[in-house]
């Protein structure tokens, strides 16, 4: 049974999508549909049109397989034949350097702007 | 029929890569890495051209849309939290996304990148659709674009929890920043292992990310290329 509610809330959550998509197209906003369709959910939630209960095994179940749905564009890398040369392998180098200094910045910063903050508030 | 075959056998390897994942954590098996290498070695073998097989697998992709928006639930769910922590917020991702912008130009400058690959890097930190569109504005080649970011995807979740434990961040606020700014999406999938709150934050850094960078591309990017003339 769990399957069918994950299913019809999926289905429901198009809605949004929907909603997002025709927003999007009237007033030529720079944000892609999905963007639009988060903040349409999360105002429906907080203006209490819809229940929690509607959406949230359907939600906690795309959140968990998120990773399934990147898998077509990797797989579509292949079709970048540059990727398979010295800059190719360039590029991965400078992805990977830059990808550990911005998440190894931004955490150092956030926690130690927390721990700040709790100093001061004692 | 070939959409069902593809959805299904996709479907099948990226359970099992998953399973394969939780036995033997090994960042190889990581599974945006592991699934489309077995894929694209599957493919190769029965000489499916690529592009069969993406067209094959569009609802798949398609997917990503509504699981964008099922995110709107961690965030309504810790609204207080969110309210509470709004200045660390605003200062982690005006910083991560500078440094994510300028690294990427320096180490490309250094490296002495062809300028579309240059130019298509820098976006390359943030949420597909959005960084398509700043790799748009600024003269980079988009679908180059979304290549880096899947990369930069993949390499953020196989190095997350690594960089977590080095240097010894405890709070889920700051892991979860750290995740949803470096590695948008996939990094946000990561803060789920470390409860709801890392998964709310990762899912804010990761839309305001995407939305500082859109202002980047308009104001700041634009000189930065200028420079390379």
């Amino acid at each position: 049974m769990k399957i069918v509610t994950i299913l019809i809330q999926i289905i429901f959550i198009h809605v949004f999508l929907l909603l997002a998509i025709g927003i999007k197209s009237l007033f030529s906003i720079p944000l892609p549909a999905s963007m639009i369709g988060l903040v349409l959910l999360f105002l429906a939630l907080y203006f209490k049109i819809i229940k929690l209960e509607w959406v949230e095994q359907g939600a906690n179940w795309l959140m968990a397989e998120l990773l399934l749905f990147f898998i077509p564009s990797a797989v579509g890398i292949v079709n970048y034949n540059e990727i398979a040369s010295w800059q190719g392998v360039e590029v991965i180098l400078i992805i990977g350097v830059s990808t550990f200094i911005v998440m190894s910045l931004t955490a150092v910063i956030a926690d130690g702007f927390e721990k700040l903050k709790r100093v001061d508030s004692q | 029929m070939i959409f069902l075959f593809v959805t299904v056998v996709t479907y099948v390897l990226y359970r099992f890569t998953k399973a394969l994942n939780n036995k033997v954590s090994f960042p190889v098996f990581h599974p945006l890495l592991f699934t489309p290498t077995l894929l694209i070695g599957l493919i190769a073998l029965f000489r499916i051209p690529a592009n069969d097989y993406l067209e094959g697998a569009k609802v798949l992709t398609h997917m990503l849309g509504p699981a964008t928006i099922a995110f709107a639930i961690p965030i309504y769910k810790n609204l207080d939290l969110l309210k509470k922590y709004s200045a660390i917020i605003a200062v982690s991702i005006t910083a991560g996304s500078l440094i994510a912008v300028f690294t990427s130009f320096g180490l490309s400058l250094l490296l002495h990148l062809d300028r579309s690959f240059l130019v298509s890097v820098l976006p390359r930190s943030i949420t597909t659709p959005i960084a398509m569109e700043v790799s748009r504005e600024i003269g980079g080649l988009p679908t180059l674009t979304t290549v880096f970011v899947i990369i930069t995807g993949i390499v953020g979740g196989m190095i997350g929890p690594s960089v977590i434990k080095k240097f010894a961040i405890q709070s889920p606020v700051a892991k979860g920043l750290a995740l949803g700014m470096s590695a948008h999406g996939v990094g946000t999938n990561k803060a789920m292992e470390y409860g709801e709150q890392a998964t709310t934050f990762s899912t804010l850094a990761m839309i305001l990310a995407a939305s500082i960078t859109l202002v980047w591309g308009k104001f700041l990017i634009p000189s930065l290329v200028g420079l390379i003339a």
